[in-house]
Formats: C-alpha cells, structure tokens, sequence
C-alpha cells in the first residue's frame, strides 16, 4: 500500500511539473509576452521596468527556473492592473465562491439522493420520468441561458427577486439555484444508475428475503452501496462544480473567483488567470489522488497493479 | 459483435421486435424522426444560409445579413407581437439586425465547430484508446490517470487560459474543446479494446504472428465502430453546450460574427425591453442539444446497448 501511495504521489507531482510547464509556454505561444503583459499606453520606460521585473529579459531556460522557484514558495505573481499579489485577490474572491457553490452543492446532492432513489426504486413509474425528463431538459439547456430567463422571469416581469449582487438572502436564491439546475441531472442520473445497479445484487434481494421492511432495504443497504460510485466520479463533479460557479458567477455579477478569472481574461492580466489555472490543477491531482487511494483501500487488487 | 455476446442479441431481438407493445414501438420511432428531422434541417439551414460558397451572397435561406442592422429598426418586437414587422419573424436586436438571421447564421458557427472537434477529439482517443486497451501494461497505466485527470479537469478553465494567450476566436474555441475532449473516447476504447484483446479472434491473429499494430487496425478498430458512432452522436450536443457558454462568456466567437453564446450575452443588457434577443438563440441550442442526445441515446439502444448507462 505504501509503494502504490508513493507511485501515486510521484505521478500526480509529475503531472503537475508537466501542467506548470505548458501553462508557462502557453503564456509565450502567443510570441512576446510584453504584449499580453503591456498595456498600449504604457511608456517606454514602464515597459522596460516591467519587462525587467518579470525577468523577460532573461532566456527561456532561466525564466522556467525562476519561475518554478516561485511558485515552489508560494508565490503565484502579482496581478497587472491591480498591482497586488495575485494570492491576495484570490483570498478576497474565494469565500465569496465557497458561498455559492456550498449551499448550492449540499441542495443538489440531497435532491439528487432523493430523486435518484426514487426514481430508481420505482422505476418507469411518475417518478422516474420526471426524473428523466429533468436529466433531457437540464443536459440540453444552457445553463447561462436558463438563468437569464430566470432573471427575465422572477425579477423583470414578476419582480419577486434581484437581479444580481449578494447583499441579502434573496440574492442567493436565483444564482443558487442555477448551480443546483447545472449539477442536478448528472447528479441524479449517477444516483439512479447505480441504486438500479446495486438493487440487482444478490444481497438486497437477500435482504428482502430476509423480510426486512422495503424502507430499510432502499434507504440503508441499497443506498450505503450506490453511494460508493458517486466517489468514483468526484473529479468530474468538481469540474462540474468549477464550471457553474464561472457561469453563475458570470451571470449575476457575484463577486467570487469565477467572475475574477472571466474579467481578468478580458482584461488580459494573465497571472491572475495563470494562477487559478495552477490551483485548480492542484485540486484536480489532489482530489484524483484521494480517489485513487480510497479505492485502494476498497478493491485490494488495484494496489498490486504497475502504476 | 455477435460471436462475443450472443446472449444479449438475442435478447435484443426479443426485446425490439416482439417485446414491445405497438405504443413503445412507436415512441422508439418518434424518438428517432424527431431529433433527426431536426438537425437535418439545421445542416439544411447551415449550408443554405446564404450561397456565397457558391458566389451567390444574395441568395439564401437568411432573410437578412446577419452582420449589417437598419438603424431605424432597432429593438423590434417578433412579427407576431403588436409593433413587430413581417420582415423579422422574430425581431430585431440593439443595431436593428435580423434575430432570425443570426440565429441562422449561428448555426453554421456551432454545427461546425461541433464536427470539427468531434473527429479531432474522436481520432485521437481511438488512437491513445486502443493502443492503452490492447498493449496495457505501463502505457495503459499512464495514459488511464491522464484520462482521469482530463476527465476532471474544469475545461472551461483551460478555455479561458488559451483565450488569454492566443486570443478568443474559432480555432481557440476548437483547441480548447480538443486539448480535454479525448478524454471520454479514450476511456470508452480502452474498455472496448481491452474486451476484445482476451476474444478468440484477436488471440487467433496473435497466434498466427499478426503484429500488433495490424491486430489494433484491422481486427479491434472494426469492432469498436458502433460505440465510436455512438458517442460521437452523443457528444454533438455537449460541443455545442461548451461553445455556446465559451462565446457567451465572451471568449469564443466574438462579434460581429453571429454565434448563439454571444447574442444570448447581448441580450442580456435587454431583458426588460427586448427579451427575444437573448431567448431565442437558447431555444436553437436547447433543440439541437436536445435532438443530438435523443439521436444518440437511439443509436445506442438500436447499435449496442451494452454500453447503456440506464
């Protein structure tokens, strides 16, 4: 177990090495990066000055060195217009997002639960096929487009909700919404394959041969089983989550890191966009490599295999 | 197909010719004439938008140029609505252009789009599939946690990131979408391939002294067609969903080019006054999401229903 760990974590090390250096030359694909880094109206001078402070005088080979040093500590760059180390505005915009994408999560994975059981227990019945048609409906819409029209329906004509902002809870409920709208068919049709999985195996029917009452098979031996393929695809509800959080930040101007990211790509202050790249790279290695392990832990054979 | 799963074909043919009652059977249909109808008619619609190809720029299907507006017909209700003129069935936007029009020419922007990375994305991890499926071993091993990693990796993050180095346009739109989009092909091959490497037939060819590369190309690939089709289908709608939200956000197909992400953006500043700017376009994706995964589903049920997530 302690080998497969160790190879597990030289992989996801490596990875990252790997995704620094693309991002690094993919800031330089463009040709010269003074013109992404510079603004027109700069002067000569600011120019030379900033060219000089982000060691762009200097080869490639020294730059990639500085600049994985860097970041080795810590140190992701400073924003361009904002003049403030890129760390700080990420402090400042994270909470924000955590605001969003926490309710958010938590509404989504218990409607998810809920539904998915449902619809899986009685299958082809009311249930199911609205469960269904959610699943079409919610793969095939926009997510930007539904929110708008959520923003055309509740607060232009009926005037019920805000537009955009975070002041009160009222704020809350639209943005949050679209987020449980993007991540809930996925969610639940997961939840729902897996319960119609795991409610085939010899042991529910075990359980119900047994005589336990039907509630106690669905809620407790059925569901405690299905739970376990959800883990398998937490990577993929975490590029889930980032995406809605882009969109919905995006929408309704919530100051949180995925409207920083959109606005600092407008505004071409590429560290910004550079350094929440990098973090987000370290969470997806972070999260897969917890995966990995915890199913190590589950399934013996995986941790006898090469790599 | 058949020599592997006799079991589950013969149950398929239960299951679609005698097993269904005649009110299933024609549902199946529906669900098969709907969607097809419908992005037949957006190809239609795409390639017949105006013939410039053809070096006729004033004949086509668009009633009006998508790019230039009539000043003095700004913010034009649909014709069905009281204020609307019969010349824009649904309105005009902020420079007085043809929402009609747009919509059609926004079509042409994300059918193409949409194929364009499909066969990049579909060729590529045919290609790393296969190979990790049949070799296994170390290959396999890295390229299955690369697949993990793109898998969940926030490709709209790596849009944004091209965006701001190489520019938003077309063909940052189509890398951003291939750089991540192997992945799900990859995994689904890999399944395939490993399968098939333990059937008789590809142990027959080994034993023969077929060489591997031969064994991949000419007797796994074959067999690995129905779900390539499958998913390629599948992923028509999906493409669009990316480039719709990647233009609307702003950093894919900008204006004046006409692209339903970015007029449902630039509706956005009318909802109170002119709401058809922004809905419409969201109505052309929703369908031809839509019909992209009814279409899919289909061919999966009809082609290999094995691979049925339920």
């Amino acid at each position: 177990m302690t080998r497969f760990i160790i190879l597990r974590l030289l992989f996801a090390f490596v990875a990252l090495l790997g995704i620094v250096v693309i991002v690094f030359f993919l800031v330089r694909a463009s040709g010269d990066p003074m013109s992404l880094l510079a603004n027109p109206n700069m002067s000569e001078e600011q120019y030379e000055h900033i060219k000089e402070r982000l060691g762009l005088d200097k080869s490639w080979g020294e730059q990639l060195v500085i600049y994985m040093g860097d970041l080795a500590q810590g140190d992701l760059g400073e924003s361009l217009l904002r003049e403030k180390p890129v760390i700080d505005i990420i402090k400042q915009a994270l909470p924000n997002t955590l605001k969003l994408i926490i309710p958010s999560f938590a509404i989504a994975m218990l409607m998810s639960l809920i539904l998915g059981v449902l619809a899986a227990t009685y299958r082809d019945s009311f249930w199911d096929t609205g469960v269904k048609f959610l699943a079409v409906l919610g793969q095939a819409l926009p997510g930007f487009w539904v929110a708008i029209m959520a923003v055309l329906i509740f607060s232009v004509n009926l005037r019920w909700l805000p537009v955009a902002g975070m002041a009160t809870p009222a704020h809350y409920v639209l943005p949050v919404a679209t987020m449980v709208f993007f991540i809930l068919p996925g969610m639940m049709r997961l939840v729902r394959s897996s319960m119609l999985d795991v409610l085939d195996s010899e042991y529910i029917k075990m359980a119900r041969i047994k005589g336990l009452p039907e509630r106690l098979v669905i809620w407790k031996h059925a569901l405690r089983n299905a739970l376990i393929t959800p883990l398998t695809v937490a990577g993929m509800i975490f590029a889930m989550l980032v995406t809605g959080a882009v969109i919905t930040e995006q929408v309704f101007n919530w100051p949180g890191l995925g409207r920083m990211i959109v606005t600092s790509t407008f505004e071409r202050d590429f560290p910004v966009v550079q350094a929440i790249t990098i973090i987000t790279a370290v969470f997806v290695l972070g999260i897969n490599l917890l995966v990995d392990i915890s199913y190590a832990y589950i399934d013996p054979q995986i941790r006898y295999q090469k790599m | 197909m058949l020599s592997i799963m006799p079991k589950v074909e013969e149950k398929l043919e239960k299951r679609y010719t005698g097993g269904l009652s005649r009110r299933a059977r024609i549902t199946r249909n529906l669900t098969l004439i709907i969607p097809a109808t419908i992005l037949a008619l957006m190809v239609i619609v795409a390639i017949f938008a105006n013939l410039s190809w053809l070096g006729l720029p004033n004949i086509g299907l668009a009633p009006h140029d998508p790019t230039t507006g009539v000043i003095t017909d700004r913010f034009l209700p649909p014709s069905f609505m009281e204020g609307g003129k019969s010349e824009y069935l649904l309105g005009t936007d902020r420079l007085g252009r043809d929402v009609l029009s747009r919509v059609i020419y926004g079509t042409r922007v994300s059918l193409s789009i949409s194929l364009l990375v499909i066969f990049i994305t579909a060729f590529i991890g045919t290609v790393l599939g296969i190979i990790s499926g049949y070799l296994g071993g170390r290959i396999d091993g890295f390229l299955m946690r690369a697949t993990d990693m793109a898998l969940s990796f926030p490709g709209i993050l790596l849009a944004l990131l091209l965006a701001v180095s190489l520019g938003p346009s077309y063909w940052t739109v189509v890398l951003a979408l291939s750089i991540l989009g192997w992945a799900p092909y990859t995994r689904m091959v890999r399944g395939e391939a490993l399968k098939l490497s333990e059937a008789d037939f590809v142990a027959q060819a080994r034993i023969i002294g077929t060489p591997p590369i031969r064994i991949m190309v000419r007797h796994i690939f074959p067999n690995v067609i129905n779900s390539l089709v499958i998913m390629m289908t599948l992923s028509v709608g999906m493409i669009i969903l990316m480039e719709s939200t990647l233009s609307y956000l702003g950093v894919g197909i900008t204006a004046p080019t006409a692209s339903w992400g970015n007029m449902v953006a630039d509706g956005r500043s009318y909802l109170d006054t002119a709401w058809w700017i922004a809905a419409f376009p969201g109505i052309a994706i929703g369908l031809v999401v839509m019909s992209g995964n009814f279409l899919g589903d289909w061919l999966r049920d009809r082609l290999d229903p094995r691979l049925r997530q339920v």
